[in-house]
């Protein structure tokens, strides 16, 4: 009896239910899903380009589902970011979805022109995420945005697997989420290294499909150099090499294979060993106004190529590759150091480091940290240990010598 | 309007006292005018040694009663055996010498009303009249044509006993008697109905019973008033302790074993006469998890399918509505390569996402519906348009996305794993509540069911028994171990479910495993 009472007034709530509406419902074929977001600076305006994923070439139910870019770019224009995304409903039928943006690529102008206002856009919506990878360019972002990527659909989830790749297995560069961009900016240093996008080869444009028929590109995008923005300006770039010295000094490194010169003979690196482990500490020490880094770097590894003499069958031999090994790491640090030094820029966390050891020192030399950090001593020490020879000993000229006689 | 009741049932009880008279003829008249000059109702006049001086008359119904039973062991002694001399024959002694030397039938009673007459016939029973008596014989020859104990229909598992209830209500309590050979093992009889007059039982194990749920039970069968009780759904929505809820608080079952399995935890079982399906009480939310077959599996393997069973009900009821939600409005929460894959699906379908399931969902149902109800005959062909229909077509014509198809068809396939049907069929309509919920505010919308879903089901009782429990009240490391989740090996199992507040909770005396003897320590 009581159930039947209550009755009405429960119709009466369900009554209530669809009068909301259906809040903010959006079905999956009202939006443009974008997948990599392009910024450029020109004319006096953000340019904002965005690579569209078309659902139906990538995975249709329709057979000609494989003619066709996956990808659609466009562009808009406007005095500040949101203000130019606004535009974009003047010319496509779907809302931009930025939820699943996998990359942003800020081009040269706009990355000199100063990204905070991209900062600010990322930090005050919701639907940007900070999980995206940013990228620079040394040309425009668009340009970038519109090349396809051979093996991969979607060019701008291809690009983040790439420096994911990259960080996990080469470690020369590392992957730069905006967050993590956001916080060195917002941190003691204020500076951050991004890595760069660049479309090497006849730099033709790969931005049709049937492009990738072929069984070679023309062109294509790779990694190239890192870019150093300092405050919140791109203030120069340095190359892959001093990068991979930069990722050594800020323990980062993953994964590494390393050139080495043999021990007894000089230049030529002819030999390299995959580095499984690595580790390093940076330990500031302060004598007078002057402050030392002192940077102990530790790695472990596996022979991937000798083409030594010697005998690695000798513990003291092992020891010397290991030397040997330690001397290239070190030379390749001792030249990101240089290069960052350069810029007066201070990517490598190290006032950061100070900051936390020092917080009282710090408040005296903020002020002055970029010319103090140019200044710097970095003294490094490298040691290497070599685990394992691989599935061979020796080198194999030396096996066949050793055959012969 | 109370009092209006009562008043009507003294009436009724007044209207049943008619004596019967002393004359032969006007009591099988009364009986034969009672029952309206039915065809099968046989009243046979005869005279027999027994009783020389006197007219005799069987009276039953043809069809309800062992026609053989009655041959022998009624009217073959009756006219042909006589009585002892030292017998008395005399006015209404006759009837006494009848019933202890003549009438050879197990169960003989005697009844001095009409309509305790009327009713014994009715029963399946034989009356004996005989002239100068006011009383009749109602010999017990029950029989007819039943359907013999068959295997389980509906509740099926590879090992474990495999046979289920009839229709014949002795029949059933015989087959649990069979598992329960114990003095222990009570069976009530009540009559419900006003017209049916059927037979409801309520067996339980004394001593081991609570005595309160025993009483309550018997409690709200007394206050059945209907005319006619055909299953023993009639019986379950009399006596569950809430009508407004989709979840049942009465379990059924047609296996014997899970019969016994209750009533030695402590329970209840009510049986009516017509349907091999039997209820039993109290129980909670997650008996309707519990396969028979779970107990006699190894336990590993029963906690394992126990936990998979908990699983397909959450998916059952939650997945149509989490598909909504998330492809209308929280499309971030993909992973991006299955949100372009969905997309993709998408694209064309005419439909918001919540009219594309429900599109889906109903059709489902209706052919489910069509699937039961179908002649056997034609259930091929309902299966072979059903899957082509759901399957292909809808997605071809671009109707519906296949993956809605997915969704659907797991969510189908998730709520046939529920052991008892009533619960499968409970999850389907919250399936729909959500599915709407879930179209109108996303995954909010899905958050305030779920959690009004679990406030409601907090608040159920079953023959007062919270119908959480043990998990609700109960703490979590409790629940875990108390045959909820995780089955114990039958050596670990020492108690029986605490929810029911037994006095006797101890199922075995202590947690002993035989010891095996390993084979090199034998001599």
């Amino acid at each position: 009896m009581k159930g039947w009472r209550l009755l009405p007034g429960l119709l009466a709530l369900l009554a209530c239910l669809p009068l909301a509406g259906c809040w903010n419902r959006v079905e999956l074929s009202d939006i443009a899903i974008v997948s990599a977001t392009g910024v450029d600076w020109k004319d006096g305006q953000w340019q904002l380009s965005y690579q569209v994923v078309i659902p139906q070439a990538i995975s249709g139910q329709s057979p000609s589902a494989d003619s066709g870019a996956a990808v659609n770019v466009f562009s808009t224009k406007g005095e500040n970011f949101r203000g130019a995304i606004s535009k974009a409903s003047l010319e496509t039928p779907r809302r931009l979805f930025f939820a699943h943006n996998q990359i942003v690529i800020i081009g040269q102008e706009a990355a000199r022109k100063g990204i905070s206002t991209l900062a600010e856009a990322y930090l005050r919506t919701p639907d940007s995420r900070e999980t995206v990878s940013v990228f620079l360019t040394k040309g425009s972002a668009r340009r970038v945005l519109e090349q396809l990527i051979p093996l991969e659909k979607i060019p701008g989830a291809a690009i983040q697997q790439m420096v994911f790749n990259e960080e996990l297995n080469g470690s020369t560069f590392q992957e730069m989420t905006m967050h993590k961009v956001l916080e060195n900016l917002l941190g003691s240093a204020q500076a951050v290294g991004i890595p760069s996008l660049a479309i090497t080869g006849t730099g033709e444009s790969l931005d049709q499909a049937d492009k990738l028929a072929r069984t070679n590109t023309p062109s294509k995008v790779r990694l190239l150099d890192l870019g150093i923005v300092s405050g919140d300006k791109l203030v120069g770039w340095i190359t892959k090499e001093e990068s991979s010295g930069v990722m050594w000094i800020t323990d980062q490194i993953k994964k590494s294979t390393v050139s080495f010169a043999c021990p007894d003979d000089g230049e030529n690196k002819v030999s390299s060993i995959r580095i499984t482990k690595a580790s390093t500490k940076l330990r500031p020490q302060r004598s007078g106004d002057k402050w030392t880094m002192h940077v102990e770097t530790r790695a472990e590894g596996t022979l991937l190529e000798y083409n030594c003499g010697g005998d690695m069958m000798q513990p003291k031999q092992v020891d010397a590759t290991g030397q040997a090994i330690a001397q290239s790491i070190k030379g390749t640090m001792e030249s990101g150091w240089k290069a960052v030094a350069k810029y007066k820029s201070d990517v490598l966390g190290f006032g950061d480091l100070i900051h936390r050891k020092h917080p009282g020192t710090w408040k005296q030399i903020k002020g002055e940290w970029p010319d103090l950090f140019a200044r710097m001593d970095v003294k490094i020490q490298v040691k290497v240990r070599v685990n394992s020879t691989g599935m061979s000993g020796n080198s194999f000229k030396k096996v066949q010598e050793k055959a012969r006689s | 309007m109370e009092r209006c009741r009562n008043a009507a049932m003294k009436k009724n009880a007044q209207k049943t006292l008619t004596p019967l008279s002393s004359s032969l003829k006007a009591n099988t008249d009364a009986i034969r005018s009672r029952f309206g000059g039915s065809f099968d109702l046989v009243v046979r006049l005869f005279r027999s040694d027994a009783a020389p001086s006197r007219e005799l008359a069987i009276i039953y119904i043809d069809g309800i009663v062992d026609a053989e039973t009655v041959n022998v062991s009624v009217m073959e002694p009756l006219m042909s055996m006589t009585l002892p001399p030292h017998a008395h024959t005399k006015g209404t002694k006759l009837l006494d010498a009848l019933r202890s030397c003549i009438v050879s039938v197990g169960s003989v009673g005697e009844s001095a009303t009409l309509e305790e007459a009327l009713q014994a016939v009715s029963d399946g029973s034989c009356l004996v009249l005989a002239e100068g008596c006011t009383s009749v014989l109602t010999a017990s020859v029950n029989g007819g044509e039943q359907r013999s104990v068959t295997i389980p229909q509906t509740q099926t598992v590879i090992r474990g006993p495999q046979y289920s209830f009839v229709e014949n209500i002795r029949t059933n309590i015989s087959l649990v008697r069979r598992i329960i050979r114990s003095s222990d093992l009570h069976v009530q009889m009540h009559k419900i109905g006003s017209q049916t007059h059927t037979d409801v039982a309520v067996l339980y194990l004394n001593g081991i019973v609570d005595e309160g749920v025993l009483k309550e039970v018997y409690r709200r069968l007394a206050d059945i008033d209907i005319d006619g009780v055909l299953e023993s759904g009639y019986i379950e929505e009399f006596i569950q302790d809430e009508t407004f809820t989709l979840f049942p608080t009465v379990l059924n079952t047609e296996r014997p074993d899970t019969v016994a399995s209750i009533l030695l935890e402590g329970r209840v079982a009510i049986m009516v006469d017509g349907t091999p399906i039997v209820l039993m009480a109290p129980i909670t939310f997650f008996s309707f998890f519990q396969s028979p077959e779970d107990y006699y599996q190894r336990f590993d393997i029963a906690t394992f399918i126990r936990v998979i069973r908990y699983a397909a009900f959450i998916v059952s009821i939650l997945l149509p509505g989490l598909y909504i939600a998330v492809t209308t409005y929280h499309q971030e929460m993909l992973p991006t390569t299955l949100l372009i894959s969905l997309a993709a699906q998408r694209e064309g379908v005419p439909f918001p996402g919540l009219v594309e399931a429900l599109l889906m969902e109903v059709t489902f149902e209706v052919l489910r519906e069509a699937g039961l109800r179908m002649p056997r005959a034609i259930g091929p062909a309902i299966s072979i348009v059903g899957a082509l229909v759901l399957g292909q077509s809808a997605v071809q014509a671009g109707i519906v996305s296949a993956g809605m198809v997915i969704v659907v068809s797991f969510t189908a396939i998730s709520n046939f794993v529920m052991p008892e049907f009533n619960m499968g069929a409970a999850s389907r309509i919250i399936r729909f509540i959500f599915m709407l919920m879930a179209g109108m505010f996303g995954f909010f919308g899905l958050f305030i069911s779920v959690l009004l879903m679990l406030v409601h089901l907090v608040s159920l009782r079953s023959f007062g028994v919270p119908y959480m429990s043990p998990m609700a009240p109960g703490s979590a490391s409790q629940s875990i171990f108390r045959d909820v989740f995780i089955r114990l090996p039958w050596w670990a199992m020492i108690f029986r479910p605490f929810e029911l507040k037994l006095r006797n909770p101890r199922r075995l005396p202590n947690r002993r495993k035989p010891a095996a003897q390993r084979h090199s320590d034998n001599p």
